[in-house]
């Protein structure tokens, strides 16, 4: 575990095997392993919003679903990726707190999320493997670039393998 | 002078927030130590602008399991409160309310969530009502919320909340002690940044 390259919020990393990517505690945020078999290059994504705001002038593209991913994909193609070989696994998208009320835009950001990615990821041709999103826990992400191999730690929920 | 992004804040609109963060711990005390009937002593709170990815680490790394109370207040300030305390601390509150240790955050009873939710609310209330107080400002809060979970899942709830607007977090650490017991709580206050300029405004400190 030596090599696990961490990943923070609205943050991006890309490696090659046998390196490992991983990316703590996701709550509402969604983390997107985009992998290419052949030449094992993996790369991680840890979005925090859906759609990035046009009107709003923000350096951090990797904020958003939207602008995020298919940058992180072009980076990957410029490392020697062919974006019909990539396959994804998604992760996160809980929704922490069970607010009454129920008019506030947080409410359902995760599912937000969840939505969007799956919707830049359907314009991108990636098809998703697996995925666990939704419910209410916190997820970490490990992603092996060595096996595309997913592997989500939760809190109380036990390992999951994706 | 307006500000328009939390880290437009000077020095000395920061020693203002400070210093109501200062009253709202000394309140807060003060209800904690009514509710626990014991003598509650308080540090000085340290009011913090920073990094979300910073503030995680700070606060005791992202995969610390803490419990989050989350309040939305709103009237002629709007925002989001967030208290965030330590299971071990949580549970030194709790065995001096309800007579017992908790071993399993895992399921929690009905009287346990009850319980810590109350903990939470007073605190942030407390805070509240100082800040209205001091200002003559009306704030509602809504119901609070609880979760206990991983630090960095709680704290993405006010990082995307307010995430188009801003990558700064406010937060006011403290402690309490009783006891020999320590109390660390962490509290993150996210007002919009209009409210933000209204509550300056209000305590007549704004400087031109």
């Amino acid at each position: 575990m030596n090599k696990a390259y961490t990943v923070g919020i609205a943050d991006m990393k890309i490696c090659r095997a046998p390196g490992v990517l991983v990316t703590y505690a996701l709550g509402s945020c969604v983390g997107i392993c985009i992998y290419d078999p052949v030449i094992r290059l993996a790369g991680l994504i840890h979005i925090m919003l859906p759609n990035m705001n046009k009107n709003m002038q923000d350096k951090n593209i990797l904020k958003y679903a939207d602008v995020g991913i298919p940058e992180m994909i072009r980076k990957m193609i410029a490392f020697g990726a062919v974006q019909q070989r990539l396959v994804a696994k998604i992760a996160g998208g809980a929704k922490m707190f069970e607010l009454s009320g129920g008019n506030s835009s947080i409410d359902n950001i995760g599912a937000r999320n969840v939505e969007s990615v799956k919707d830049v990821l359907r314009r991108e041709r990636i098809r998703i493997l697996k995925e666990d999103v939704g419910s209410n826990y916190a997820r970490t992400v490990y992603f092996y670039s060595e096996t595309g191999e997913v592997i989500v730690k939760t809190f109380g929920k036990g390992e999951i393998k994706l | 002078m307006s500000i328009l992004k939390y880290e437009d804040i000077n020095n000395f609109e920061l020693d203002i927030l400070k210093e109501l963060g200062s009253i709202g711990t000394g309140n807060a005390a003060t209800a904690l130590s009514g509710v626990l009937s014991k003598k509650v002593k308080m540090s000085l709170p340290e009011v913090k602008i920073m990094d979300f990815n910073k503030a995680i680490y700070e606060f005791g790394g992202p995969e610390t399991v803490v419990a989050g109370v989350l309040v939305n207040f709103s009237g002629e300030i709007k925002g989001m409160m967030l208290y965030i305390q330590e299971l071990n601390s949580t549970n030194t509150v709790l065995e001096c309310l309800l007579g017992k240790n908790i071993d399993n955050f895992m399921d929690l009873d009905d009287i346990e969530i009850s319980a810590l939710i109350e903990v939470g609310n007073i605190i942030i209330s407390s805070y509240m009502s100082a800040i209205s107080s001091l200002t003559g400002i009306k704030i509602n809060l809504s119901v609070p919320e609880v979760s206990v979970n991983m630090l960095g899942g709680i704290m993405n709830v006010p990082i995307a909340e307010y995430g188009y607007k801003t990558d700064k977090l406010m937060t006011i650490g403290g402690k309490f002690m009783y006891e020999e017991q320590e109390i660390c709580s962490n509290l993150i206050l996210m007002p919009e940044v209009e409210s933000l300029n209204y509550l300056i405004k209000k305590l007549g400190v704004s400087c031109e």
